[in-house]
């Protein structure tokens, strides 16, 4: 899904009578500029996916597929196989999959009930919404992690309130230390997939309800209103007639987020154990980080946007499919 | 029932504000240790961040200059792109206009990535203009659809009625056209303005250590463990969204911007 797909540009909409003498220039210098700034970074990914890393060097071009080869089986095949990267990009999809699903389900019924407000109190909130959307990942992370923390946050009031003490009592913490969200003393939130899953939800929950607003601003009140009419309850009205409605902007948007988290990157590494951290990690540990690896951190870069347009080709197709139905 | 709707969104915004609440107030602690609720509040930090401590001032430097530079090239690129699609809505233009959009619609690392190694072969890894254009191309699929929304609100009688009194192209462009999309045109500014000066990844890739901006001054900073100077950057981002985004609903329609019907108040 992309911007240009969002655009009308049906025979209604103003245009001038002719367009500029200059559009012709205009249109080869925009698809040069594009061309280089927006598609060669891609084709260079690619291209040095196949490139060969020489060891206590850098890397040297080539065209081998020994880092896919190793990404999906490991180095040693066939004598030995390994699945690591294959279980990072599984918790890449892991962690983007369940975060999206849990954002938009909670942004949905917050954006209906915002599309109802007047305008101006609509404007407020939105100003709330953009702000925190615009709020950097690090930002996010540094704030959930001294809520998280052992020591402070929530572990602590949960202490100081009596809550960790009813939770012995009730035998709550048992459960807690048996989902690894407590230790012996306390209930611990770090690490955790739970805190990876929260913090990323709400990375991207502003996106939900943003993605979610413009579907929800133009359903046409009067069909709710009239099965209200007709007796049916709110639950009946959001199941036959809301969801249904939008049921498309739904799915585009799980899905955007979806792609949009699997390349989160500091949550992860803060909040997921190291055994469970994702290919958007192993990237930077390749590009940036301890390994210097580029053809390998390339590769896996692939292979994550393959993964994601799959995921979007796939959603794609079973849109149509249940439009057709 | 009447009261679940504002509850649950009163919830929402609970839980919204809380992360920010926590760094906000973290700002203030008297030591080095980040506490919530802090201990010994004082507002030494601020000072820290803005005047005395030349990592913080060096990098909040940056990343104005960054968020500046791209948001203005944003626009640039954005206005041709999105004039282009409006006028001829050419099969060319919509795919430029997909291409465009294409590196903000993948994860934002796989473009971070591909940046670097763009750079590192063009040389301009590690200057900060590299990181103006970056975060300009990254993020110009925002002015893009801000400003086709202000072309679409274009009346067609505005454009016959100055056709008729014989204006010409340029003319009708300069006189009708680009006032009417300014609004739009400043908002596109403002949204990538915002995101860019709070934007981590690419600008990881593409700085390679060459310099800092904020936000990657506290990614740096994370392993030796959070300091309450971080935080008033976090306050400091925070008021800045909140100021563009007050301005843009307070001179435009923020509803409208966001996709909102216009009919719909």
């Amino acid at each position: 899904m992309t911007v240009a797909e969002h655009i009308e540009t049906g025979p209604d909409t103003a245009r001038p009578a002719r367009p500029f003498p200059v559009v012709r220039i205009l249109s080869w210098a925009l698809t040069a500029v594009i061309v280089t700034l927006c598609v060669v970074p891609f084709l260079l990914v690619f291209v040095i996916s196949f490139g060969r890393k020489i060891e206590g060097a850098a890397w040297v071009w080539d065209f081998t597929l020994e880092n896919y080869q190793r990404f999906f089986v490991g180095t040693l095949w066939p004598d030995d196989v390994t699945f690591l990267y294959l279980q990072q990009l599984g918790f890449s999809f892991w962690y983007a999959v369940i975060a999206s699903l849990l954002a938009v389900l909670t942004a949905l019924p917050f954006t209906l009930l915002l599309t109802r407000l007047s305008r101006r109190t609509q404007a407020a909130w939105l100003v709330f919404i953009l702000s925190s959307l615009s709020l950097s990942e690090v930002f996010i992370v540094m704030g959930w992690d001294i809520l998280l923390s052992n020591n402070s946050g929530l572990p602590a009031l949960f202490k100081s309130t009596g809550l960790t003490q009813w939770l012995k009592d009730t035998g709550w913490f048992q459960v807690l230390r048996d989902w690894g969200l407590a230790n012996p003393r306390n209930v611990k939130f770090k690490t955790s997939q739970f805190a990876t899953i929260l913090t990323m939800s709400y990375l991207v929950w502003p996106y939900a309800v943003i993605l979610l607003f413009p579907a929800l601003s133009r359903l046409d009140r009067s069909q709710s209103e009239a099965a209200r009419t007709m007796g049916a309850g709110g639950w009946c009205v959001a199941r036959t007639v809301i969801l249904p409605a939008i049921r498309l902007p739904l799915f585009g948007t799980t899905l955007l987020l979806f792609v949009f988290l699997l390349g989160t990157y500091v949550a992860v590494t803060v909040f997921a154990a190291p055994a469970q951290h994702s290919t958007a990690v192993a990237i930077y540990s390749n590009i940036r980080g301890a390994n210097l690896n580029a053809p390998f951190g390339a590769a896996q870069a692939v292979i994550l946007l393959i993964s994601a347009g799959v995921c979007l080709a796939l959603g794609h197709r079973i849109n149509t499919w249940a439009e057709a139905r | 029932m009447r009261i679940v709707g504002p509850l649950y969104m009163a919830f929402c915004a609970l839980l919204l504000a809380l992360p920010i609440a926590v760094v906000c107030g973290a700002a203030l602690n008297g030591g080095r240790s980040m506490f919530f609720p802090p201990r010994e509040p004082t507002l030494a930090r601020f000072g820290e961040f803005f005047v005395s401590e030349p990592v913080w001032t060096q990098a909040l430097g940056n990343s104005v200059i960054v968020a500046v530079g791209a948001a203005s090239l944003a626009v640039m690129l954005a206005w041709p792109l999105a004039y282009l699609l409006w006028s001829t809505g050419s099969k060319l233009s919509r795919t430029l206009a997909a291409l465009g959009s294409m590196p903000f619609a993948v994860p934002p690392i796989v473009f971070g990535v591909g940046l670097g190694f763009f750079w590192s072969f063009f040389g301009g890894l590690g200057a900060l203009w590299a990181g103006v254009v970056s975060h300009a191309v990254l993020l110009m699929a925002l002015p893009m659809v801000t400003i086709t929304i202000g072309l679409q609100s274009i009346d067609r009688a505005h454009l016959d009625a100055a056709a008729t009194m014989g204006a010409t192209e340029s003319v009708t462009f300069r006189t009708v056209i680009l006032p009417q999309t300014i609004p739009y045109t400043i908002s596109g500014f403002f949204f990538v303005l915002v995101l860019s000066f709070n934007e981590f990844i690419v600008m990881f890739f593409v700085s390679a250590s060459g310099y800092a901006t904020v936000t990657l001054q506290i990614f740096n900073s994370l392993r030796n463990g959070y300091t309450p100077t971080m935080a008033v950057a976090a306050i400091t981002f925070i008021a800045v969204s909140v100021l563009v985004f007050s301005a843009v609903a307070r001179w435009g329609d923020l509803p409208r911007l966001m996709g909102a019907d216009q009919s719909n108040t």
